[in-house]
């Protein structure tokens, strides 16, 4: 544990209890980062700054306020508790307000979950510049003559956290990630200009994938939204493509939260135990995945991680409560979000997946759209291709999918074998029979 | 090195995390109004003078590049919030920072640092100059300060306001919604208000100062009826000073969020597929912030990848269409003084007549095109350099009656309020969300429709604006942002009456068929 950031959370709490707050929780953060970005073969950003800040949770009896200041310095620091623990005695009383109880703290696991890179320090100016001008090379080199533009880029940044409550909990996690990838433009018909991207990342340097794969992934990708037009309105089936699958999900997960379910904003708040979906969809949350970009050892509450099935089998069995809302609900907490939220995988391909269907839509993005969590009902615009005897043949712009959650999960007919590895979301492609694409 | 005086950061910073809160001993003692003058609070609190940023500016131009500016930066944001009758929580949020940039060509170096120190700024100033290795480049000699127009009239008393002054406000919108409909089970309301000062500091002579105040009264309902539950969502604000949030605003917000609910449990799904789609005026102003405010920003064009990047100078709509980017417009929420690179707030005619005329320009594609910045260069907040982006956005009204645009649309849908837009700028391809609308059959707005995505292509529906009633209005509301890679900031529109004659609505049922 940062020593420096663990004094300073520490003298932060006693100095709020000091001057009068019942309990407080003081949360440290830094983070360093480095930004390159690549366009027409020269650098079009370079950017790099350290950023940190302290957030302060202040408990009075019920009464509650949280304050970000940039300001760490000790002297700065005494003023601004003090004025915070005075101002929070205007907020009213909420019986359900306070610090976990500590029990809840015990039981964490005791795992290294290799986050952190500790070779992210040695990493050089010209490496980065390299892993840019390579990724820029390949992506104009597969895009070809179409190629309008190609903006490469690489992001990374070591970050680092150090919680304490007044009740005993001490958590600290420190993190590294490397992030890369390319936004390429091409000429199509008319003055359509489509775009499209391919970006890849990993905990540790070494763990990226090829640079050549995310290059040549970026104008792939953006090639095959040439001549993007809208079909006519017809129910068929779809495959949302692995990457595309959070955007549909997170209406679905909406449902399960403990404050929307407590404020009546949830579809699902009747459903724990029930069978509201295929018995294809399952929900698994595994915190404790190696170098996972979701994986932690203690969530927001402090409450120590644990795996867990949310959805088994299409039966709802696990809503997503934090430990305010679980006051306010009278049950037990859970969790108040996801860590590594995994969707377990088929055994087919996108491309057997389309086979087998022979005709229907691969979507591979969305764009706009929303999502009712009251009601479960969901709109959004489909980006992605037609396909016929099990090929793509055409791509489809200005297209449109809407549906109930309830309704939606229901015609998940298969799950395809290949899990997003880039992010926490860790989704297969999916196909749903049935679906009304409207358009034309 | 040059130490800032951070005994008087403390205090701002105190009272901006509390600023909800301040009791009437406490406002005596923090941000006085004297303080909140739009010139030399930087210099007064942090000891930021034009020495010391021309001494940044030198630096960020040590190794050469067409020009450097530096951005200071002091946010403090509060947020109070209501949830099961009690105002019950409270945040609060401090930005301090300056952000330095150095530009050659179409290349930013830029390094941010939240330490006003002397030895901090020189390494944030070195982090933008590492952009280039040439001979230094010369800065103005004096940094002259820039007269600008005032298009929010502040009133400095509101930071000094105790948390009394606000609290009732909230309060009463949970009473008066309840009273309104038994219908309602749940209300959440809040009250959220922002200042940001800002100081820029060009290397070539503009000093700019700014204080940008931000705030908005928000209230959301879920109602139940019989076996189904609706939500509804509304806010009032924009750059407004506290006489704006009066007892009848309340009422206002109240009616508007209730009424919007129990209009839900009437509401269906439209068909699927194309049909002609009516405008209502105000919000869905967001069609021309999607459909052609993205594609008109400068750095899209200037890169050849926007749909709009050959068009200047064509007919895009019909002669009747005349649409605005305009930092002018008072109060707004995406009006400013001053722009993030020390350009003045300006109003910029994107379409005239029909004929597409201008793109936004920040300093950078202004110089690619060999024209004048218009005050266009916007950024979230010290740690992001600017981009072109717009502020608020709005056609001129038409000389039809809004009866007539209805009634000319015959069968298809009434957009009344909408969210969640996106495009794809080199498509031109775009969809927003309509959360409250209703049928048009006949001529005549029918039952009321909900949750469904329109999807459409920008140029395509300049094209296909038919009609525009003589009913321009502006967003009334102060919350949400336009976000554009990774940055965030408070943009407005404005919309009469319109009649596009097909976009693509996203319904759950075939032509034909109403669920």
């Amino acid at each position: 544990m940062n020593k420096e950031m663990y004094k300073l959370c520490k003298w932060a709490i006693d100095t709020a209890l000091k001057n009068g707050a019942t309990d407080c929780r003081a949360r440290m953060s830094k983070r360093r980062f480095v930004e390159i970005r690549y366009r027409d073969k020269k650098p079009e950003i370079v950017k790099e700054a350290t950023t940190r800040g302290l957030n302060l949770n202040i408990y009075i009896n019920g009464k509650f306020s949280s304050q970000n200041t940039p300001d760490i310095r000790q002297t700065a620091l005494e003023d601004f508790i003090k004025k915070a623990v005075e101002n929070t005695h205007f907020i009213e009383e909420d019986p359900y307000r306070s610090l976990p109880d500590p029990k809840y703290y015990e039981g964490r696991a005791d795992m290294d979950l290799q986050l952190s890179d500790p070779k992210h320090g040695d990493l050089t100016a010209k490496q980065r510049h390299d892993v840019v001008k390579t990724i820029e090379e390949v992506s104009l080199d597969k895009a070809g003559e179409k190629v309008i533009s190609v903006e490469a880029g690489m992001n990374d940044s070591e970050w680092e956290e150090v919680i304490l409550t007044s009740n005993g909990f001490e958590g600290t996690k420190k993190t590294t990630d490397h992030w890369a990838g390319a936004s390429v433009t091409i000429a199509d018909e008319g003055d359509r200009k489509p775009n499209g991207y391919f970006w890849a990342g990993a905990r540790s340097f070494e763990d990226m994938p090829s640079l050549t794969a995310i290059g040549e992934q970026a104008a792939l990708r953006t090639l095959d939204l040439l001549g993007g037009k809208k079909l006519k309105t017809e129910s068929l089936p779809i495959i949302i493509e692995n990457r595309a699958v959070g955007n549909v999900l997170w209406g679905f997960l909406s449902g399960l939260y403990g404050g929307n379910i407590q404020q009546k904003r949830s579809f699902l708040a009747d459903k724990k135990g029930k069978t509201i979906a295929s018995k294809l969809f399952t929900i698994k949350d595994d915190p404790f995945i190696k170098k996972g970009f979701g994986s932690r050892l203690y969530d927001g509450d402090g409450f120590p991680a644990k795996k867990r099935t949310i959805v088994n089998e299409g039966k709802l069995e696990e809503f997503l409560i934090d430990w305010y809302y679980s006051r306010k609900l009278e049950c037990e907490p859970t969790a108040g979000g996801t860590s590594n939220l995994i969707i377990p995988p088929g055994s087919k391909s996108a491309d057997m997946l389309m086979k087998e269907l022979n005709r229907g839509i691969l979507i591979t993005g969305f764009i706009g759209g929303n999502s009712n969590s009251a009601t479960g009902d969901f709109s959004i615009g489909i980006i992605g291709k037609l396909f016929e005897d099990g090929l793509p043949v055409q791509s489809v712009a200005e297209m449109n999918i809407a549906d109930n959650h309830l309704n939606f999960w229901n015609k998940l007919s298969a799950i395809g074998n290949d899990p997003w590895k880039y992010g926490s979301w860790l989704t297969p492609s999916l196909v749903f029979d049935d679906i009304l694409v409207s358009g034309i | 090195m040059n130490k800032i005086d951070r005994r008087k950061f403390l205090k701002n910073s105190a009272s901006a995390a509390g600023m909800l809160f301040l009791t009437p001993y406490l406002s005596g003692s923090m941000l006085s109004s004297s303080k909140l003058t739009q010139t030399g609070y930087f210099e007064s609190e942090f000891g930021i003078d034009d020495m010391m940023c021309q001494m940044l500016l030198e630096k960020a131009l040590s190794k050469g590049g067409d020009f450097a500016d530096v951005y200071f930066e002091h946010s403090l944001e509060n947020w109070l919030n209501l949830e099961d009758g009690k105002v019950s929580r409270s945040y609060g949020n401090v930005l301090l920072g300056v952000g330095i940039r150095t530009v050659k060509g179409d290349q930013v170096g830029y390094g941010f640092t939240q330490e006003l120190t002397k030895e901090s700024m020189l390494s944030a100033a070195a982090t933008a100059a590492s952009l280039v290795n040439e001979s230094a480049r010369p800065v103005a000699k004096n940094l002259n300060s820039l007269k600008t127009e005032n298009y929010y009239p502040f009133d400095p008393s509101m930071i000094d306001l105790p948390l009394q002054s606000k609290l009732p406000l909230v309060k009463a919108i949970n009473e008066k919604c309840f009273a309104l409909s038994n219908l309602i089970v749940k209300v959440n309301a809040g009250f959220h208000d922002s200042i940001k000062r800002i100081l820029v500091a060009t290397s070539d002579g503009v000093k700019a100062e700014d204080i940008l105040p931000r705030n908005y009264l928000y209230a959301s309902t879920v109602g139940e009826k019989e076996d189904r539950t609706e939500q509804s969502w509304y806010n009032f604000g924009g750059r407004r000073d506290f006489s704006f949030y009066t007892d009848e605003l309340v009422t206002k917000l109240s009616e508007e969020v209730v009424g919007r609910t129990e209009k839900l449990f009437e509401a269906i799904q439209p068909p699927a597929g194309e049909m002609p789609v009516v405008l209502g005026p105000g919000v869905t102003g967001i069609l021309l912030h999607e459909a052609i405010g993205h594609g008109m920003e400068a750095d899209f064009n200037r890169k050849n990848i926007s749909t709009y990047s050959t068009m200047i100078g064509e007919k895009v709509a019909e002669p009747f269409v005349t649409i605005i980017d305009d930092g002018t417009n008072t109060s707004q929420m995406g009006s400013i003084n001053v722009d993030d690179e020390g350009t003045p707030g300006k109003k910029t005619i994107l379409v005239e007549n029909g004929i597409l005329t201008s793109y936004l320009h920040d300093k950078i594609s202004a110089k690619h095109y060999n024209v004048k910045p218009t005050g266009n260069g916007r950024r979230q907040n010290f740690e992001h350099y600017p981009m072109p982006r717009m502020r608020n956005t709005y056609m001129l009204g038409g000389n039809e009656t809004p009866e007539d645009v209805i009634k000319a649309a015959k069968k298809g849908i009434y957009i009344e309020d909408v969210s969640n837009g996106q495009v794809k700028i080199g498509e031109g391809d775009f969809a927003f969300y309509v959360s409250q609308g209703r049928m048009i059959e006949d001529g005549k707005l029918t039952a009321p429709i909900k949750d469904v995505n329109i999807m459409g292509n920008g140029p395509k529906m300049l094209e296909n604006i038919i009609m525009a009633a003589n009913d321009l209005k502006m967003h009334e509301g102060g919350a949400g942002s336009c976000g554009k890679n990774g940055q965030g900031v408070p943009v407005s529109f404005g919309l009469p009456t319109c009649l596009v004659k097909s976009m693509t609505v996203g319904g759950t049922q075939q032509k034909g068929g109403v669920s």
